[in-house]
């Protein structure tokens, strides 16, 4: 899985020189926390509104959280005295946001980008390319957004590989020694019944080796497959009641 | 009364068949009609009793469904155009047979009818058209909204309706679910909303999730669907979580009550009486509709709530009891899930029937049903038996019922009862935290219907002998005392008070009285000291917060007395000890009061202020420390002393609440600033 199938890419984003209120209001009315910078364009139809999906992407500048936002409102509050400064919300969102120099493609593993984020303590993460300006090889490289990688999207994609979007019954299969024949019986033996599969998980837990496999079967009505599972000798658990 | 009731069934109803192998069976509705008249609560020929119905029209069905869902299951429900080919048939006919199975395996992948649980079936549009036109007629006489029939005057409309093949719960907008092909409950619904201004509540008490109808009315807060059922973590649909409470404006009208596995009836029974009154009164629906899936019995072969015909019989009770106070008696109960074909559904359902229409429910099934039925089911005995053991529940007596009710003998209680309602009594709990505004909360305590300590005097009741109460006995200078717990009140009555155990009552008679009074009270434990001559020298009570702790779970005050005449023994601490030796310990939070009021100073010889460190201390050896706290009784007098222990299992939500009311202004709570 990689990260494209994942991303948001229906995006609010600001410009540089959007001011911090705009961008406040927008977080308030989103209630999110991240707001991608990029480049003002003539060509969007709706400035503040891109669908990376349609094909006018804009230069990604940077991010602006929440949290930059509140240090702005605590540097105006204490700053108050100096004539010069304008209150926080009439200032340019440049002034305020950060780089986000950690960034990700499309095109990288999913677990790879859950890793980083959990690495580098990251809610989010952007997802950009890279494209070239100008004929010329030695042109200026330009970075373009073509998404964001939240955190609420990697839960989605947990609730989604674990089924829960599906009516569906969980049973545990066990695994003796890591071995996946028992799963593979009792997939062969859900289709023979014509039970669809949900979901299928099997984690590593001791040495490297999955213990017992979860899965997730699209049926009410379980006992037919309990009763073959039960003629093979494969060992499950069901409604957290161990049978021998 | 009784002639407001209907029971809707239509004989073409039983064509809601998969095949021989299915676990839904439509024998099960004909045991159930056969039951019905050989026991005499309801006769076809009664035209009172009887209401027609029709099938769902297309676009009555479009209420709820998606035209292209309707139109394959009108496709798929046709049969093969061409026979079985047996004879030859041309190059071109095979060509277009192969086409056509093609598609219709397509769509029955798209649709939901590719697994064995639902499968595409010839006439199942009719069928399931009809059982949907079922419903809608029902729910539509009781509100008075056309398409219920007409009826010659107001007062002939039925307030009851119920309707046994209906309750089809699980089907989606556009996919067939669960055995379910069209959402029956979803689609009278949505035409009752279309129709009137009413607002509609909808009672799930299927072992499964009601999913469908959930789904329907996720985001339209005049429909309210509550459902009971045993906890998606394994369980088919896998929804159902106490945090599903809707969208949008619909958001706090989907409730949701997921309960353990091998819950059982008084867990459950308590569950449902904390939540549905106040449920209803906080929404004020106009019309209650009930869901009476019976797959919830223990000896049903899908699922794992364990109840007996007593679970069942109270939802049914219920049910009935809001309807007739809160919405003017209309009310539809429909089917559901029921997967005991003989033994379970035909006598839940009539229980369902003779409540519903008021007529005294027989104890005796009647032989000649009996007869009838019991060989069909030693038929099906040993799968049943098979199916019992891989769901992994213990192997329960089999044999046929030859009474309404179940005979408690047959169903031995599981084991971890007391885990498992400790955990259903905290999901309740939340439910109620999420749902249910504050006002209300407090206008039904559950204090009392939920004591812990209830449930633990059951508990030492069913597997102890004749004396589950503990017994020790303690050697003092003065002789030997027996402790005692959970005081039985016979064993009060046969006991006397000795003469310096009086400062709360001040006589020994009214003491007697006092302790007799606690004793009886379910939810309070006693624990007592007395001579072997029986003479009570020195009491701990166990008791449930008064008002002043409003809604706070688990909160119960301690109190202790020792005799005058046997002080300075250590009676006190020792009792203390005895009394709070308990599996329950870790769940309360437990607290006492001490006010000088009540002490005896002067036989002591003691200040206030000494007094007060003696109780503290005495109180300190149980692990019980000392609050400030704004409690009117410790409030007056310096003296007074609040000593609290939180028991390390408690909810930290309650704990929390509990210290910040420790030193709320109750005066200032009433009045909204």
């Amino acid at each position: 899985m990689i990260v494209s199938e994942v991303m948001t890419t229906k995006l609010i984003t600001v410009t540089p020189t959007d001011t911090l209120s705009h961008a406040a209001n927008l977080l308030r009315q989103y209630q999110f926390h991240h707001l991608p910078v990029v480049a003002s364009s003539d060509s969007a139809a709706w400035p503040g509104y891109m669908d990376t999906g349609r094909k006018a992407m804009p230069e990604f500048q940077g991010l602006l959280t929440s949290q930059d936002i509140d240090v702005a409102a605590a540097m105006g509050r204490w700053s108050s005295s100096e004539v010069l400064h304008r209150p926080w919300q009439e200032r340019p969102v440049i002034e305020f946001m950060h780089r986000a120099s950690i960034r990700v493609t499309p095109s990288m593993s999913v677990a790879a980008a859950a890793q980083l984020m959990v690495e580098r303590g990251l809610n989010c993460l952007p997802v950009v390319e890279y494209e070239q300006v100008g004929q010329d090889q030695e042109g200026r490289m330009r970075t373009v957004l073509v998404g964001l990688l939240t955190r609420s999207d990697l839960l989605l994609v947990l609730a989604r590989l674990m089924g829960a979007f599906e009516p569906g019954m969980e049973l545990t299969i066990q695994l003796p020694g890591g071995d996946p024949g028992s799963l593979a019986e009792t997939l062969v033996l859900a289709a023979q019944l014509g039970i669809q599969v949900r979901s299928i998980t099997a984690a590593p837990q001791e040495n490297g080796v999955p213990q017992v496999a979860t899965l997730r079967l699209g049926t009410i009505n379980p006992s037919p497959l309990l009763v073959r599972l039960q003629e093979a000798n494969i060992g499950y658990t069901f409604a957290g009641s161990p049978v021998e | 009364m009784s002639c407001k009731a209907r029971l809707l069934f239509d004989s073409d109803e039983l064509h809601y068949d998969f095949g021989p192998d299915h676990p839904l069976q439509p024998a099960r509705l004909v045991a159930l009609m056969d039951l019905l008249e050989t026991s005499g609560l309801w006769q076809s020929s009664n035209k009172q009793q009887c209401l027609s119905s029709r099938p769902a029209t297309l676009e009555e069905l479009e209420l709820v469904h998606t035209p292209e869902y309707i139109a394959a299951v009108q496709l798929l429900s046709q049969a093969h155009l061409a026979g079985p080919a047996t004879e030859p048939q041309s190059k071109d006919k095979v060509g277009i047979r192969a086409r056509q199975d093609d598609s219709r395996a397509e769509l029955a992948l798209k649709y939901g009818f590719a697994d064995g649980d639902t499968p595409a079936l010839p006439g199942m549009h009719e069928v399931s058209a009809r059982i949907v036109g079922g419903t809608l007629v029902a729910l539509s006489a009781v509100m008075g909204v056309p398409g219920g029939g007409s009826f010659a005057s107001g007062d002939e409309r039925p307030a009851h309706i119920f309707h046994p093949a209906g309750g089809l719960h699980h089907a989606w907008a556009e996919r067939a679910s669960g055995f379910c092909v069209y959402n029956d409950i979803a689609v009278a619904i949505a035409h009752v909303l279309r129709a009137s201004e009413a607002k509609v509540l909808y009672i799930d008490f299927d072992a499964h999730h009601g999913d469908g109808v959930q789904r329907a009315f996720y985001d339209e807060p005049r429909v309210m669907t509550v459902s009971f059922h045993e906890t998606g973590r394994y369980l088919f649909p896998g929804t159902g979580d106490v945090l599903e409470l809707g969208k949008g404006v619909g958001r706090g009208y989907s409730v949701n009550v997921p309960l353990q596995p091998y819950t059982e009836d008084d867990s459950y029974i308590e569950a449902m009486e904390a939540l549905l009154a106040p449920l209803v009164i906080s929404f004020a629906p106009d019309v209650i509709v009930s869901q009476h899936g019976c797959d919830t019995h223990a000896w049903d072969p899908l699922t794992h709530l364990s109840l007996t015909m007593r679970g069942i019989q109270a939802q049914v009770k219920l049910t009935h009891q809001l309807a007739d106070m809160y919405c003017d008696g209309r009310w539809v109960a429909l089917g559901g899930g029921g997967y005991d074909l003989y033994r379970v559904v035909p006598r839940a359902w009539s229980i369902v029937w003779s409540e519903m229409s008021g007529q005294a429910l027989p104890v005796s099934l009647p032989e000649e049903w009996v007869a009838r039925w019991q060989p069909l089911w030693l038929g099906v005995e040993p799968q049943e038996r098979l199916a019992q053991q891989v769901m992994g529940k213990s192997s329960i007596p089999a044999s046929f019922p030859t009474t309404f009710m179940d005979r408690s003998q047959d169903f031995p209680a599981q084991p971890r009862r007391w885990t498992i309602s400790s955990t259903n009594r905290h999901t309740t709990a939340l439910v109620r935290q999420l749902l249910l505004p504050p006002s209300l909360r407090q206008a039904f305590p559950t204090l009392h219907h939920r004591s812990p300590l209830a449930g633990l005097f059951d508990l030492l009741h069913l597997q102890g002998g004749a004396t589950p109460s503990r017994s020790r006995s303690l050697e003092t200078e003065k002789g030997m005392l027996l402790l005692r717990d959970f005081c039985p009140p016979s064993l009060i009555e046969r006991l006397t008070i000795d003469a310096g155990l009086r400062a709360f009552a001040r006589l020994p008679e009214r003491e007697h009285q006092l302790l007799l009074s606690i004793a009886r009270r379910p939810d309070c434990a006693l624990s007592i000291a007395h001579t072997p001559s029986g003479e009570i020298v020195g009491e701990v009570t166990l008791a449930p917060g008064d008002e002043w702790w409003e809604d706070l779970e688990n909160v119960y005050e301690v109190g202790i007395e020792v005799s005058a005449n046997w002080r300075g023994l250590g009676i006190a601490k020792n009792l203390l000890a005895f009394a709070l030796d308990l599996d329950a310990l870790e769940d309360l939070i437990l607290y006492a009061m001490g006010l000088s009021w009540h002490w005896d100073m002067e036989g002591l010889g003691l200040q206030a202020y000494q007094y007060r460190e003696l109780i503290a201390r005495l109180f300190a050896s149980q692990g019980f420390i000392e609050y400030p706290t704004t409690e009117p009784n410790v409030h007056m007098e310096p003296a007074n002393i609040l000593l609290a222990r939180i028991g390390s299992r408690v909810d930290q939500r309650v704990a929390s609440r509990f210290l910040s009311h420790l030193l709320s202004t109750p005066n200032l709570s009433g009045y909204s600033l």
